[in-house]
């Protein structure tokens, strides 16, 4: 479980996330949603421990994220928006690097890494150095590095962001399975599409607030629109000042 | 504590192991170590090969049958061997058979009984440096027959030689071949600092600023190790890297010494395990300073090109010793062993001399290094908290 309240980001002059708070329960799917530069990526790196709010508090199955980042940093599971990998290393190799990260090593970290490649249907690919692989590959070694420690929470940053149909909707599935295994699941994403397939809880964000968030059925009936995007362009107005 | 150092321990394993399988790395660490080695010992031997070449002359005479008793003598002159010259002496010089033919007149015997001077022509090509230290030993030959046949004929005139020498020229070179060789020697000890700066420098931008270009530095720094952890394992990797091309370089070093022909030049050096290890233990604790500047600069880079050319000035900092030593004598201060870099050249240059310091000043100057280069990793640590760093600016 996930709680954040009254997040504040500023750059410079720029308010990038603005008192911003949310509970993301376990065993459901959260979503933000909002256009790019909304504040997203900002609240994500701040629940991960890499930026420091300004403001306010963030707890990760109860551990403070902001006091303790590297003890959230080992109950998440993340996939940020730029998640690089070696070119010369192998995807086996990948997994095992971070699973030692995380303080999984041995025949614990073998298993767990085997389990991974089958779950992802990467075994054919599991002992050839990444420098190849397909955009849809290497998210599938970026998210199973991610999941090597066994997460109980995991954040997604745009996870299907420029996959092609196959690999979106095998995240999709992954996604699902995460839910099913109870796991708290929040990730971002500015496709419409994406979030009412999968969320249990959406959360509209729009210059650095949050402007409304729900079910897909209560955003309907709060804004009026039946259309879900009709809805979100109602929420998030037509005019968005870029933020990084 | 134990944690920083396991985990240190993985981030090390990991980039070693990505940069071993990276050819720009391994050319790198090998050019880096072979590169001087093999320079030192080509000039050596270019310089011996000439030396030999002067001292064992092989001189061409046209008409040698015309001057017996100046061949004769000739032949019993040191490392001098004297060979029927070609038929055409000029075109021979010109188009390289030859370096140098000496042509003897028909009239010789004749104009030397009238004590007349003698046309001997010496044919060289004045354009070709290799043929000239040969060139110089035949005229010098030569001229000092003519005068000691001047003497000979003054003598038996009853005149002493001397009134008809008023200046007696003696040539003081003091740029022997020896010494030369000896310059070049002394690049030995730049060759083995360079190597501990090249040798990590592609590790050290690699798993920093190439890190971050990649887009893998985020995803990295999301894993609970502690950032001191990840800084020291990245830092660790390139030392590992700089000290194996060091450690190439002077056995390399070594084994060429053994090779090379020193005492052609006079030379008496005799390098022995005892040199490499004093070589090794005054350089090896440099290439964990070395790295932790190179990691520290390319962690603060903006970009991997940006890290790049750091690195391209940092490598003016190793040769500064030898430059100033060269235009200004260093004489060995105490005060001088505990500055990094400056420590390691004197000593490396007193191991090299024969006349090894004691290992309290080896110590001390490892010493001085390792804090100089733990405050730097730490420096280093500190940058990768920074949000414009991890994001990039």
């Amino acid at each position: 479980m996930i709680r954040v309240e009254g997040l504040h980001k500023q750059f410079g002059p720029v308010t990038a996330v603005d008192s911003v708070s949310f509970v993301a329960p376990d065993g459901a799917v959260t979503g933000l949603l909002g256009p790019n530069g909304a504040g997203k990526t900002t609240t994500l790196r701040m629940l991960y421990g890499l930026m420091r709010p300004d403001a306010g508090r963030i707890f990760v199955d109860d551990v403070d994220a902001v006091a303790d980042p590297q003890g959230a940093q080992a109950r998440l599971g993340v996939l940020p928006d730029v998640s690089g990998l070696y070119p010369r290393l192998t995807a086996r190799e990948h997994i095992h690097y971070y699973g030692e990260l995380q303080g999984v090593s041995g025949a614990a970290l073998r298993a767990r890494t085997d389990e991974l490649l089958h779950q992802l249907d990467m075994m054919g690919i599991a002992d050839r150095r990444t420098a190849g692989f397909s955009h849809g590959e290497r998210t599938k070694v970026a998210l199973a590095r991610a999941l090597v420690h066994n997460p109980r929470n995991v954040l997604l940053d745009e996870p299907t962001n420029g996959l092609d149909v196959m690999s979106t909707r095998a995240v999709r599935e992954i996604i699902r399975r995460l839910r099913g295994e109870g796991r708290t699941v929040v990730f971002s994403s500015h496709v419409m599409q994406e979030v009412s397939a999968l969320c249990d809880t959406i959360i509209v964000i729009a210059r650095g607030r949050i402007v409304a968030s729900g079910s897909p059925d209560a955003l309907r009936e709060q804004t009026g629109h039946t259309n879900l995007e009709d809805a979100f362009v109602a929420l998030a107005g037509p005019e968005h000042e870029a933020v990084p | 504590m134990i944690r920083t150092l396991t985990q240190a321990w993985v981030v090390m394993r990991k980039e070693l192991r990505d940069a071993f399988r990276d050819r720009r790395a391994i050319y790198s660490v090998l050019f880096g170590s072979l590169f001087g080695p093999v320079l030192v010992g080509v000039m050596i031997n270019a310089i011996a090969d000439r030396q030999r070449e002067v001292e064992d002359v092989q001189i061409p005479v046209v008409g040698m049958e015309h001057a017996p008793v100046l061949v004769d003598w000739l032949r019993q002159q040191a490392g001098v061997v004297v060979v029927a010259g070609p038929a055409d002496a000029e075109s021979a010089v010109r188009d390289r058979s030859e370096a140098v033919v000496v042509v003897i007149p028909d009239d010789y015997a004749s104009s030397f009984r009238a004590s007349k001077p003698i046309e001997v022509r010496v044919v060289s090509d004045g354009s070709r440096n290799a043929s000239r230290p040969k060139v110089q030993r035949v005229r010098r030959l030569l001229e000092r027959y003519s005068s000691e046949v001047a003497a000979m004929r003054l003598i038996a005139r009853g005149v002493s030689p001397a009134v008809v020498t008023p200046l007696r020229l003696e040539d003081v070179e003091v740029s022997s071949a020896q010494q030369r060789a000896a310059v070049i020697l002394n690049f030995i000890p730049l060759f083995i600092v360079l190597a501990a700066f090249t040798g990590g420098m592609q590790i050290a931008t690699d798993s920093t600023a190439g890190e971050r270009e990649r887009g893998s530095l985020e995803p990295l720094l999301v894993n609970p190790a502690p950032r001191a952890a990840i800084a020291s394992g990245k830092w660790l990797a390139a030392t590992v890297s700089a000290m194996l091309s060091v450690v190439i370089t002077t056995v390399l070093c070594l084994i060429l010494l053994r090779v090379i022909p020193l005492q052609d030049l006079g030379i008496r050096m005799r390098l022995g395990p005892g040199h490499v290890m004093g070589l090794l233990s005054a350089v090896l604790p440099l290439c964990l300073l070395s790295t932790a500047i190179q990691t520290y600069l390319a962690t603060f880079a903006r970009s991997f090109k940006e890290a790049q050319s750091y690195m391209g000035f940092l490598m003016m900092v190793p040769m500064l010793p030898g430059v100033l030593s060269s235009v200004y004598p260093i004489t060995s201060q105490p005060w001088m062993y505990p500055v990094p870099i400056l420590g390691q050249h004197l000593l490396m240059t007193e191991v090299l001399g024969g006349k090894a310091p004691d290992t309290s000043t080896f110590v001390m100057t490892a010493a001085a290094t390792l804090v100089a280069a733990v405050l730097l990793v730490r420096l280093g640590t500190a940058l990768l908290r920074r949000e414009r760093i991890i994001f990039g600016r």
